[in-house]
């Protein structure tokens, strides 16, 4: 498969929820902000971000490295679900695009605002 | 034989791994309650001199600022100087002394787990529905279900109150041995003293006095963390073996003639034994969180005791540097497993 093709998918994958997340987080300052100082709300809403991202990259690292082992393990011990390592991949790569989104989204808000 | 790309495509996973470690860590700290400047100074410090460490400390700064600074520091393997819990001392002096404790019990533990879970988890699939293995199923189902908060008193209690076999607590009999530091690992460094001892004037059982003792150290806290892991270990072994046993292979193997134990240990272990790898790699995570409640019970100073106290006076350098280093060894642990399950069975590097 050529790089172009099989990077569009991927990086759309990352823009789509990073954008949402850019949105979200500089929505969320504002909100935050109108309640409590700036200073609390940008260090809020951009620690919330960074768990989210965290969380994300955490989970998709543990995805690869773990993903298949997780797999054979639940159909060993008979507790078939419907998790798969690809499935758990795709949905963490999204969270990390949100989570990114998020981070800048409250920094360039937070720079405009103050 | 595994390939050199697999293991580099494996350790480039590390890289992720420890980046979302430390951007979560450092989440969790900025959300969690509370000042770390007004825990420096103490909570009757004047208002001023608390803004003054927040300076000094850069607590001041954007967070994106704080958060910057923190990544660079950290991918120059500066975790920085601990707040409070042993204020002043770089986070990497104090995890270089604390680290080869909660490694020893968590590799003694993982031992006993492996050398009692795999072959209790052969015969109670040799000996499918039997009393014996009726008996090992419901010792795996006990050993995974009773927590260690819970299964470390009971021990103590029964080896070192009633039958008074074991010591309590600690690492060694303080007040009779001195130990010298090599290695860390104290079962190690006692072993190497007496070898010194025995070389130094002829060999005597009172030279390897030291290693016994730190050895009755270790036995009720390595059984404690060690249980939960031969738990899992023999239920996985169990269903993974039976499921071998039952393979054409196995069948041809006994029917030109091979003897029963040579076909299961040749031929049945080997392929029994790749999804049993896998599962201990991902327990030894499970054995490090652990260690964490078993050196609370038994008195032990290691990493887990430190994190723990770290996060109640909210030493952040020394928290983020501890969780890094559990999230290093956890990843490190998994790509030996994955080398050794490779080499098991080559077409997993496909």
């Amino acid at each position: 498969m050529a790089l172009g093709a099989w990077l569009r998918p991927r990086i759309r994958l990352l823009a789509t929820a990073g954008a949402v997340g850019v949105v979200a987080g500089a929505l969320a300052l504002l909100a935050l902000a109108t309640v409590r100082t700036p200073e609390f709300a940008s260090t809020q809403t951009f620690a919330v971000g960074a768990l989210v991202l965290g969380f994300a990259v955490l989970g998709w690292s543990g995805s690869v490295l773990a993903g298949s082992a997780v797999e054979t393990l639940q159909s060993h011990l008979d507790t078939d679900t419907d998790w798969t390592e690809q499935d758990s991949r795709r949905a963490m790569a999204r969270l990390v695009g949100f989570g990114a989104g998020v981070m800048v989204g409250v920094s360039v808000a937070t720079a405009l605002l103050t | 034989m595994v390939s050199m790309r697999f293991i580099a495509k494996r350790l480039l996973l590390l890289v992720p791994v420890l980046f979302g470690v430390a951007t979560l860590v450092f989440a969790i700290l900025q959300l969690s309650p509370g000042n770390p400047a007004r825990a420096i100074a103490g909570q009757r410090a004047s208002e001023e001199f608390v803004r003054q460490i927040e300076r000094e400390l850069g607590l001041n700064d954007p967070i994106w600022v704080q958060y910057g600074r923190f990544l660079v520091e950290t991918v120059q393997l500066d975790l920085g100087d601990s707040y409070t819990v042993q204020r002043g001392t770089p986070v990497r002096t104090i995890l270089v002394n604390k680290l080869p404790i909660t490694l020893e019990l968590a590799l003694y533990g993982q031992l006993i787990g492996i050398l009692l879970g795999i072959p209790f988890g052969i015969i109670s699939a040799v000996k499918q529905d039997t009393l014996t293995d009726h008996l090992t199923r419901v010792g795996a189902l006990s050993g995974i279900s009773i927590p260690i908060f819970w299964s470390g008193p009971l021990v103590i209690l029964l080896f070192a109150q009633i039958l008074g076999w074991l010591p309590t607590s600690g690492r060694i009999d303080a007040q009779r041995f001195a130990i010298e530091g090599i290695t860390g690992l104290i079962t190690v460094d006692t072993f190497v003293q007496g070898i010194q001892a025995t070389l130094a004037s002829g060999f005597a059982v009172s030279n390897f006095a030291a290693f016994f003792s730190a050895v009755s150290h270790m036995i009720l806290p390595a059984a404690t963390i060690g249980i939960y892991s031969m738990a899992l270990i023999s239920r996985m072994m169990r269903s993974s073996m039976l499921e071998v046993i039952r393979q054409d292979y196995i069948r041809t193997a006994r029917a030109k003639g091979q003897g029963a134990k040579i076909t299961l240990m040749k031929h049945g272990l080997r392929n029994a034994l790749i999804p049993v790898i896998t599962v201990i790699g991902i327990q030894f995570g499970s054995l490090l969180g652990g260690a964490v409640l078993t050196e609370t019970v038994f008195a032990i100073g290691g990493i887990g005791t430190l994190l723990v106290e770290a996060i109640n006076v909210r030493d952040y350098p020394v928290v983020q540097g501890t969780v890094l280093v559990f999230a290093f060894l956890f990843t490190l642990v998994n790509l030996g497993v994955d080398i050794a399950y490779s080499a098991l069975d080559p077409r997993i590097q496909q």
